[in-house]
Formats: C-alpha cells, structure tokens, sequence
C-alpha cells in the first residue's frame, strides 16, 4: 500500500514536473503543418475550387449545411472573395510559421484555425488524410510542441545567454500578437459570428489568448514563485495529457482499420490489396500496379501482412523494439501507399502521426544531420554570414543545450 | 457513425486524489519544502519544479488540474472509441451523449478499405441539353467525367482533390442521401444534387460542351459501375458488364450555368 503511495506520488511529480516527448511532440508538428502546408500550394491553382465561395459546394450550400451541424469555418463569417483569399493566405502563412516553431502556441492555434476553416467548409472534398489533420490541429494546440527544433527553442537560448550576460530581455512581439489575436477574438465576437455554431472551438480560442494573458503576467515574476511553477504544470498536463491523446489517436485509427478487416472475405481470402490497385481513381500508375499484384503469393502476404501490422501495432508499445520493427513497416506502407494508390497527402499525414512513436535517440540523430546538413550548406554558400558564436557548436552540444529537461519556461511555451 | 470493433485501448486512468506527498502533514506549516527526513519517493524529484516546490494551497490547484486533464483525457478517448466502435450494447443506450461530443469536430472514420476495399469502378457520367448560339437545342452526347479524373491521375504524384476527391465523393454522397428511385432523404438529399449538378456544370463548361455562344440549360447525370476484373492468378467468375444508374433530367438555373469559378 505504502509502496504504492510512493509510486503514485512519483508518477504524478513527474507527470506535473515534465513536458514529456519533446522530440516527438516537435516531429508530429513539423509533420503536420509540412503536410498541411504542401497540401495548401498544391491546391493553389484549385482553391477557388475547392473551397472558395462561387465553387461547386457553394458558399451557400455550405451555409445550409453549417447550419445544421455547427462546424466551426471562418469561411463563413463572409462570403467575399477577397475574404476567401485572405483565410487561405492566413492558413499557409500559419503552416509554415508553425512548421518552424515561430511563436508556436499562437501559430498552433492559428493553424487549427485555418485547417477547421477550410476543411469545415467543404467537408465533402476530404479523404482519410484531412480527417487525420483536422483531429491532430486540435490536439496539437494543447502540446508544447516548440521547446526543440523551433525559433521559439533559439530565441529561449538566445534570451538566456543575454541575461547571463546581464543584459535585459524585453519580449515586444509576444504581446503585440496577443493584443492583435486579441482584437480579432473581440471584432469577431461582437460581430456575433463567432459564437454562431458550436461553442467549442471559439471557447478554446478565447481560452487559449486568456491562458497567455495568465503565462505572461506569471512569466515576470521570479522563476521560483508559486504562480509561474503552478503555470508551468498546468503547461505539462495539458502536454502530457494531448500527448496521449495523440498516441492513442494513433493506436484507434489502426485498431479500426485492422479490426474492421479482419471481417472483409477479400481480406480473409487473401485478395483484398489487388482492388485498390485495379480502381481507376487509385491507380495513378496502373503497371505498377499490376507488377504488384502479378503473384497470387505476394498478395496474399501483403494483405495478411498488412491487417497483423495494423491489429498488432497498439499492443506492440509494451515492447521497444517490436514497437520499432513495425513503426519501420508501416511507415514504408504509407511511403508505398503514397505513391501506388496516389495518395502523397494522407500517406504524408498518416506518417505525421506515427512519428509520434519514434525513439527519442532516432529523432535526435535526425536533428543532427539536419543541422549538419544545414551548417554544409550554410558553409557553402559563402554569402551568408557565419552564425554567431554559440550557435555554432558542434551538434552534440547543440542538442544538449535544446534538452527540455534545462530548459526554461519560456514566454511561449 | 457505426463501425466495427476498434480494439484493444484502455485508456489509462491516473488518479490523483492526493495533490501532495507525505510531508505535508509534517510540524512546519509553511515549510513544505524542507522535508528533513528525506522520504525515499519523492526526494528524488527536482525541488524547484513542479508540484514539489509548491505550497498547499497551489497544490491544491495542482491536484485540481490533473484531476480535470486526467478525466478530459479519458472521457474523450472513451468517447471516440464509442464513436469508431460498432452499435453495442453502450452506443445504443448513450448514442446522443456521444455524438454531441464527436459532432463536428471530433467526427472520424477509419474504415480504410474495410471490411473489403471497394472492387468497383463507378464512373460519373453527364450529358447535356444545349441552346445553341442560334436559339436552336441540341442533346450532346455522354461525357465520362470520372474517365477524365482518371487521366488527370495517371502519372501523376500529387493528384489533386479536385481530380481524385471531388466527383467521386459528391457521387457518394448523392447515393448515400437518396433511394433506389432517386428521392432525395432530407435536406442533405437536394445538398446534395445541388452539389452534383454544379460540378457536371462546371466540367462541362471547361470542356466547351455548350458550343461558342451557347448555354446549359438541362444535363442528365448517370453511373457506369464496372466489377474490377478477377485477378488472373484467380479461378474466380467476376462479370464486367458495367451497370447504369441513370438520373433524371435536371433544369440548370442560371446562377449554376453562369457562375461558378473560371
């Protein structure tokens, strides 16, 4: 009992004490707002299309729709052209500042804008790939996903040299956002649009600008007092607990599509991978796919292969190294997937979230050859000035410094 | 929103009835960092971080938090692994309960080929009545609208939604909100033909169906389902006779015929 206590205890001071993942949760991110913002210039040309207010789902179909179900899509708060545009423009813009860590917490919300925006619009262009990124912008706005691999991760570093220089660190751009995000939540609001459909996701909104409010003004005191430490593991629960939410996310996603295959005769019989390769609309290189499927066998192995993968991953976490071996399976499945059946996108997303399961000591030789492979080529083009000194040490000692465990409590977590 | 089983997922529960650990309780009130004998658990907890190093009261606070997070985190994972599951013997007695929480956002179907992958190929396929330039009508002949996607696909490593999504998913759509006579179900039903009739609308302009100088004025819309073909390897029948569906006549009205984008 006593012991149990104790182990209980320890739990939750780590649980409370640590953001957990911090690899992870920075590889699902740049996953996710990579795909989301590929997935953006690729539709570029058809955006008007595909979501604009004069496409075939009409913004007036649309409003029919909404109306029933509530979904949350700034697209509808007008029905102009040039407010299309601007959405659009906002939701690649928040993509890519997101996918390289700027002010991460805002940039999240602002990407789980702008993905709800344009996929609640027009609901019926989606594929497996959007469901999979408009669930994991939710997530995604509840983890600290920026504290390595992000300018928000160099500005901390930045700010921390200064101040053991004794310099002062002054912040204007934080709150600068904050009152602009700020302004938009009022206009919008009182316009009385926002609250129009279901309430969760504008609630999320002003609950997110109000959370920074809280850390900001938490964030001047002394790093011992207890409203800041309160803060900071709020932060981590809130982390920790989407964290999970992530991975189980993942784990529900297989357990379906496996378990529901299991009951398919095609699946039972072994014959079930050669359809996809034989619909037109999947089969952007029909020869491949009949080179795939020319062995009765191999199909055969495949398509059991595929449903033992997918049934088996979730009980696979309790084992590293299984866990590993499939993780590796099933990300070259999509990468194949990506390219057979003609689907870069949810091939793209689905890998996002597997990463999610990556060891931390993989992703964090991974962040050294990208910051090799970055120093090579900012070596190699002469123009650019060299960086810094301290910027510039070699990688090992640049993931030290990233480590979450030194870090500190940042004014964007 | 009725799927089949989704598995193994117990979400783990971690109560946290007690914000704090044993030496709270310890002489000092206002001292609850100094724990002079060292309980063997929590020492090892860095002390200027998390809970450790807070107060009773923020402790409180602490606990609170984990409580909410701990029950937000298992009350949605319970909730979308009901809403994935098949109909049971739970979804059936709180199915409302559930889809207010899935509904909008949380929706999800991860029905990837499954059961079976689909093993047909169902081709949209539109044609049109045109006024012509010079008052006159004239029918055209069937435009197979899927078969154009599908080249657009071919060879292609990034297809777009418009060509792989678009038409295949309103098709989708339409069957799944009308009956075997082509009666719309519900407002989704006519959402639904709207939706259809804009897009063969739209296609058949970019193709210049209606001629220079002319315009849409009714299109018909019919689906062309073909079996895939046995596999050779397989001793299995399969007949490739395709199947039609053919829909009504559809007047287009003038927002329809004119607008939409270029």
């Amino acid at each position: 009992m006593n012991r149990f206590a104790m182990s209980a205890s320890r739990g939750i001071a780590r649980v409370t004490g640590t953001a957990f993942g911090p690899y992870q949760s920075a590889v699902v991110r740049i996953g996710f707002a990579g795909t989301w913002l590929l997935f953006l210039l690729r539709e570029l040309p058809h955006r008007a299309e595909l979501y604009g207010p004069d496409g075939p789902w009409s913004w007036s179909l649309a409003r029919r729709l909404i109306d029933g179900n509530g979904a949350f899509t700034a697209l509808m708060w007008a029905d102009s052209r040039a407010w299309f545009e601007i959405v659009y423009a906002l939701a690649l813009l928040s993509a890519a500042l997101l996918l390289v860590g700027w002010r991460t917490r805002t940039m999240s919300v602002l990407f789980m804008v702008g993905v709800l925006s344009l996929q609640n619009r027009s609901v019926f262009v989606g594929d497996g790939g959007d469901n999979v990124l408009h669930l994991m912008s939710v997530y995604l706005v509840f983890t600290r996903c920026g504290r390595v691999w992000s300018l928000d991760a160099r500005r901390a570093r930045r700010a921390d040299a200064a101040r053991a220089r004794g310099e002062q660190v002054t912040d204007r751009v934080g709150p600068l956002l904050w009152c602009v995000t700020g302004f938009a939540l009022v206009a919008v609001t009182a316009s009385g649009r926002l609250f129009e459909g279901e309430w969760t996701v504008p609630v999320l909104l002003w609950a997110v600008w109000a959370a920074q409010a809280v850390w900001w003004l938490v964030g001047r005191r002394a790093a011992s007092s207890e409203p800041r430490i309160l803060a900071d593991v709020v932060g981590n629960l809130l982390h920790n607990g989407a964290l999970v939410v992530i991975m189980a996310e993942a784990c529900m996603i297989y357990a379906t599509a496996g378990w529901y295959k299991i009951q398919g005769s095609r699946w039972q019989d072994g014959t079930a991978v050669y359809y996809p390769l034989h619909l037109d609309y999947f089969s952007p290189w029909p020869a491949l796919g009949d080179l795939l499927s020319a062995s009765g066998t191999m199909v055969m192995l495949v398509t059991y292969g595929t449903v033992i993968v997918q049934v088996a991953f979730p009980f696979t976490l309790f084992n590293r190294r299984v866990k590993n071996v499939l993780l590796v399976i099933m990300m070259t499945e999509h990468a194949v997937i990506a390219v057979v059946l003609g689907l870069p996108f949810f091939s793209l997303a689905m890998i996002a979230a597997d990463s999610v399961f990556l060891p931390t000591s993989f992703l964090r030789r991974l962040g050294g050859w990208a910051a090799r492979a970055r120093d090579g080529v900012l070596a190699g083009s002469g123009g650019i000035p060299r960086p810094r000194r301290g910027e510039h040490e070699p990688a090992q000692a640049r993931e030290d410094a990233e480590d979450p465990e030194a870090a500190r409590i940042g004014f964007t977590p | 929103m009725n799927t089949h089983d989704g598995g193994a997922d117990a979400p783990e529960s971690r109560e946290a009835e007690r914000p704090g650990e044993v030496d709270a309780v310890a002489g000092t009130p206002d001292a609850p960092e100094a724990s002079q004998p060292p309980p063997p658990g929590p020492a090892t907890v860095e002390p200027r971080t998390g809970v450790a190093a807070l107060s009773l009261r923020y402790r409180i606070g602490a606990a609170v938090a984990l409580a909410v997070v701990a029950a937000a985190v298992c009350v949605h994972l319970g909730m979308v692994f009901l809403h994935i599951a098949p109909s049971n013997t739970v979804t059936k007695a709180h199915g409302k309960a559930i889809d207010e929480w899935i509904y909008p956002e949380f929706e999800q179907n991860w029905k990837l080929f499954a059961p079976n992958p689909l093993q047909q190929n169902v081709a949209v396929q539109v044609r049109a009545q045109v006024r012509t330039a010079d008052g006159g009508s004239r029918e055209t002949g069937w435009y197979d609208l899927s078969a154009q996607d599908g080249r657009a696909i071919d060879g292609n490593l990034l297809p777009s939604h418009t060509q792989q999504n678009e038409l295949r998913r309103a098709w989708d759509f339409f069957t799944a909100t009308h009956d075997d006579d082509n009666r719309a179900a519900g407002v989704r039903g006519t959402l639904s033909e709207s939706y259809l009739r804009r897009i063969v609308v739209l296609r058949l302009e970019r193709g210049g169906a209606a001629g220079a100088g002319g315009a849409v004025e009714r299109v018909q819309v019919r689906s062309r389902t073909t079996n895939v073909a046995a596999p050779s390897w397989s001793r299995e029948k399969i007949s490739t006779d395709p199947a039609y569906r053919v829909l009504p006549w559809w007047s287009v009205s003038d927002d329809e015929a004119h607008g939409g984008v270029q």
